[in-house]
C-alpha cells in the first residue's frame, strides 16, 4: 500500500470582484479543464475520487455541490463535499489516498461572493439563540479578536498595516489576483474604519473564482509528473465555537494542527526548516496571529519580524508571496488556494511569484469566525513516508 | 458584439423557529423574569460557562451545577463598528457607529459578546474597563438576548 501522497496538478481561475459571465459550474470547469490539460488526465479514465468545497448559504442552495457534480465527474460516481475551508479538502484527499481506496483525486473549491452579501451570510454562522440576533458577522468578530490580540501582545496598527503593504504589493505580481497595488503605510492607516481597529484595506475583498488540484498516490504521481509537491504532513483542529469560550488573543487550535503536521513532516524547528508560508490572511492582523500559532516566531513577535522585512518576498521566510487572501481570493476557496500557491512554489511552477529554492512550504487555512477550525498542510520537494511517522503522540 | 449577462435576482427567505433547548431556555427565562445571569459549571474542570449548554466545551462531560453570576464584569475586547450590518431582528441596517464588546462577567470563565454603551471614541473605551449589564424594563423583556440592552461602564474607582 502506498504511504506517500503528492499534488501533481494545480489550476486557478482568474479571481475577480465579479464574474457575471459564468455560473458556478462554468467557473469550476475553467479550473478543472486547465488542471486536466496540465496533467494529461481524463476524468472518466483517471480520476477515482472527487472532493469539492463550497458552502450552501454562500451559494444559496442546499447541497451546494449540485451545480458542479457534472463538471467534477460526480455523475454516477463518488463525490464528497466539504462545507469548510478548502485546505481541508487536501487533508481529506490525503487520508483517502493513504487508505488505499483511491489513487487519483480531483479537488475543487468555488465561491462567487458577488452573488450575495457576506455580512448576512456570515451572520448565520453564529448560534441562532445566542449572539446571532445581535448582528455579529466575521468582520465584527475579527475586529474583537484584533483588538484583543493587539492589546495583549502590544501589536501596533503600523505593524498590522505592514502586512497589507506587503501582501497587496506581492499580489501585483500575481496574474490571478485582482487587489494588487502599491500603497504607502500612511494610505493604509488612513483608509476608512470599518470595525475599529480594522480599516477597509484590512479585509480580504469580495471575489469570485475557483481552484482545482489533483492529488495522487506515489505510483500514479511519478507517472504524471517529474516535479510533484509531496505531502509531508497534515493537521486539523477545532477550537470552541462560542467566542466567549476562547481568549481571542490565543490560537490554540492552530498550535495543535501545526504540531500534528510538523510531527508527521519531521519538523522540529519550523523557523529554520520552513522556506515559505501561504496562510489565511482573511483579515490583516491574522497573518501575525497565525505566524505565531504556526510556531514561526514567539508569541507577540510577529509584528516585529514583519516590520523587519523577514516575511517579505526577499526575506528569510517569505509569507504570502502570492498576495495572500488580501490580494483577492474568494471565501472557501481561500485555503485550497493557499495549498495551490504553496504547491506551485515547491513544484517551481509559481511563475511571476516564484521564490528560489523552496524545499519545504507550509499552507494554512481556517474556517469559521476568528479561526475556529484550523488546517495545516506541509509540502516538500522530496517525498516522505507518511504512515511511519503518522502515529498519535503519546 | 456586446455580450449580455443574465442574472436572476432572488431573496431566499427561509423562516425558522429555533428551539432554545432546555439549558438556554432556563438562562433566557431567568434573565427575562428575574433579571439574573446564570452560567453552568463543569464538575471536572470547574469552569463556569455561558451560554449554558449540556456538556463542558473542554472536558466533553455533562455539565453540573447552575451558578448565578454578577451582572458586572470586565471588558476584554471591543470594536467601534462603522459597518451598517443588517440587524437580523428587523432586517434593517444598524445605525453606525456602535460598539461591540467582549465582557467577562464576574465569576464566569466564558465571556459574552454584546453592545457596549460608550461614546464611540477610542479614547473613551479601553480593555479592562468595568461594565454592568443594563436590561430592558421587566415588562418589555421577551426572553431573548435583546433583553440585555447593552453593557455600560461603571464609574471608575
Amino acid at each position: 500500500m502506498t504511504d506517500r501522497v503528492a499534488i501533481v496538478g494545480v489550476a486557478q481561475t482568474r479571481f475577480s470582484p465579479k464574474r457575471a459571465d459564468v455560473n458556478v459550474g462554468e467557473l469550476a470547469y475553467e479550473a478543472i479543464e486547465q488542471v486536466l490539460q496540465q496533467t494529461g488526465l481524463e476524468i472518466g479514465r483517471d480520476i477515482d475520487n472527487s472532493i469539492s468545497c463550497s458552502h450552501d448559504i454562500w451559494d444559496g442552495q442546499t447541497i451546494s455541490d449540485i451545480g458542479i457534480t457534472d463538471v467534477i465527474g460526480g455523475h454516477l460516481r463518488n463525490e464528497e463535499k466539504m462545507a469548510m475551508d478548502g485546505s481541508t479538502a487536501a487533508y481529506y484527499a490525503t487520508i483517502g489516498i493513504l487508505s488505499g481506496e483511491f489513487d487519483c483525486t480531483l479537488l475543487l473549491a468555488h465561491t462567487k461572493m458577488s452573488q450575495t452579501d457576506r455580512n448576512i451570510v456570515n451572520n448565520t454562522a453564529f448560534d441562532p439563540i445566542y449572539t446571532r440576533m445581535l448582528g455579529f458577522d466575521f468582520t465584527t468578530a475579527a475586529a474583537l479578536q484584533a483588538r484583543r490580540y493587539m492589546s495583549v501582545y502590544g501589536i501596533t496598527e503600523e505593524q498590522v498595516a505592514r502586512v497589507v503593504l506587503k501582501n497587496l504589493s506581492n499580489a501585483r505580481l500575481n496574474p490571478v489576483m485582482h487587489n494588487g497595488r502599491d500603497l504607502s503605510l500612511d494610505e493604509i492607516l488612513a483608509a476608512p474604519l470599518i470595525a475599529d481597529p480594522l480599516r477597509a484595506l484590512d479585509l480580504a475583498p469580495d471575489s469570485d473564482g475557483a481552484v482545482a488540484l489533483i492529488m495522487a498516490s506515489e505510483e500514479r504521481a511519478k507517472q504524471i509528473t517529474d516535479h510533484p509537491a509531496w505531502i509531508l504532513g497534515i493537521g486539523s483542529c477545532y477550537d470552541a465555537h462560542y467566542l466567549g469560550d476562547r481568549d481571542l488573543a490565543d490560537c490554540m487550535a492552530l498550535e495543535k494542527a501545526a504540531a500534528m503536521a510538523y510531527r508527521m513532516a519531521g519538523i522540529n524547528d519550523p523557523r529554520r526548516q520552513v522556506d515559505l508560508v501561504e496562510l489565511g490572511d482573511e483579515f490583516s492582523y491574522q497573518e501575525l496571529l497565525w505566524l505565531e500559532g504556526l510556531g514561526l516566531c514567539k508569541r507577540g513577535e510577529a509584528g516585529c519580524i514583519t516590520a523587519e522585512g523577514l516575511t517579505a518576498r526577499s526575506g528569510e521566510l517569505p509569507v504570502n508571496p502570492s498576495g495572500g487572501l488580501l490580494g483577492g481570493v474568494p471565501a472557501n476557496v481561500a485555503g485550497l488556494n493557499r495549498v495551490a500557491e504553496a504547491a506551485n512554489q515547491v513544484m517551481g511552477r509559481a511563475g511571476e511569484v516564484q521564490i528560489k529554492d523552496v524545499e519545504i512550504a507550509v499552507a494554512q487555512g481556517h474556517s469559521g469566525f476568528c479561526g475556529q477550525h484550523q488546517c495545516v498542510i506541509v509540502l516538500g520537494r522530496e517525498p516522505r513516508s507518511l504512515s511511519a511517522s503518522a502515529g498519535r503522540s503519546r | 458584439m456586446e455580450i449580455e449577462f443574465v442574472n436572476i435576482p432572488m431573496v431566499v427567505d427561509v423562516p425558522y423557529r429555533f428551539a432554545a433547548g432546555s439549558y438556554m431556555a432556563r438562562f433566557l427565562i431567568e434573565l427575562r423574569d428575574n433579571g439574573k445571569f446564570f452560567g453552568i459549571q463543569c464538575p471536572s474542570c470547574g469552569r463556569v460557562q455561558m451560554p449554558p449548554r449540556i456538556v463542558c466545551a473542554a472536558c466533553h462531560i455533562k455539565n453540573g451545577e447552575w451558578i448565578e453570576l454578577s451582572p458586572t464584569g470586565t471588558l476584554m475586547g471591543f470594536s467601534i463598528v462603522h459597518l451598517p450590518l443588517t440587524d437580523p431582528t428587523t432586517g434593517l441596517p444598524h445605525k453606525t457607529p456602535y460598539t461591540y464588546g467582549i465582557v467577562r462577567l464576574d465569576g464566569a470563565y466564558s465571556t459574552i459578546e454584546h453592545f457596549i454603551d460608550v461614546e464611540p471614541d477610542i479614547q473613551k473605551v479601553r480593555v479592562g474597563m468595568r461594565v454592568r449589564a443594563i436590561l430592558r424594563p421587566r415588562e418589555e423583556r421577551t426572553g431573548d438576548l435583546n433583553d440585555i440592552l447593552h453593557f455600560a461602564p461603571i464609574g471608575e474607582a
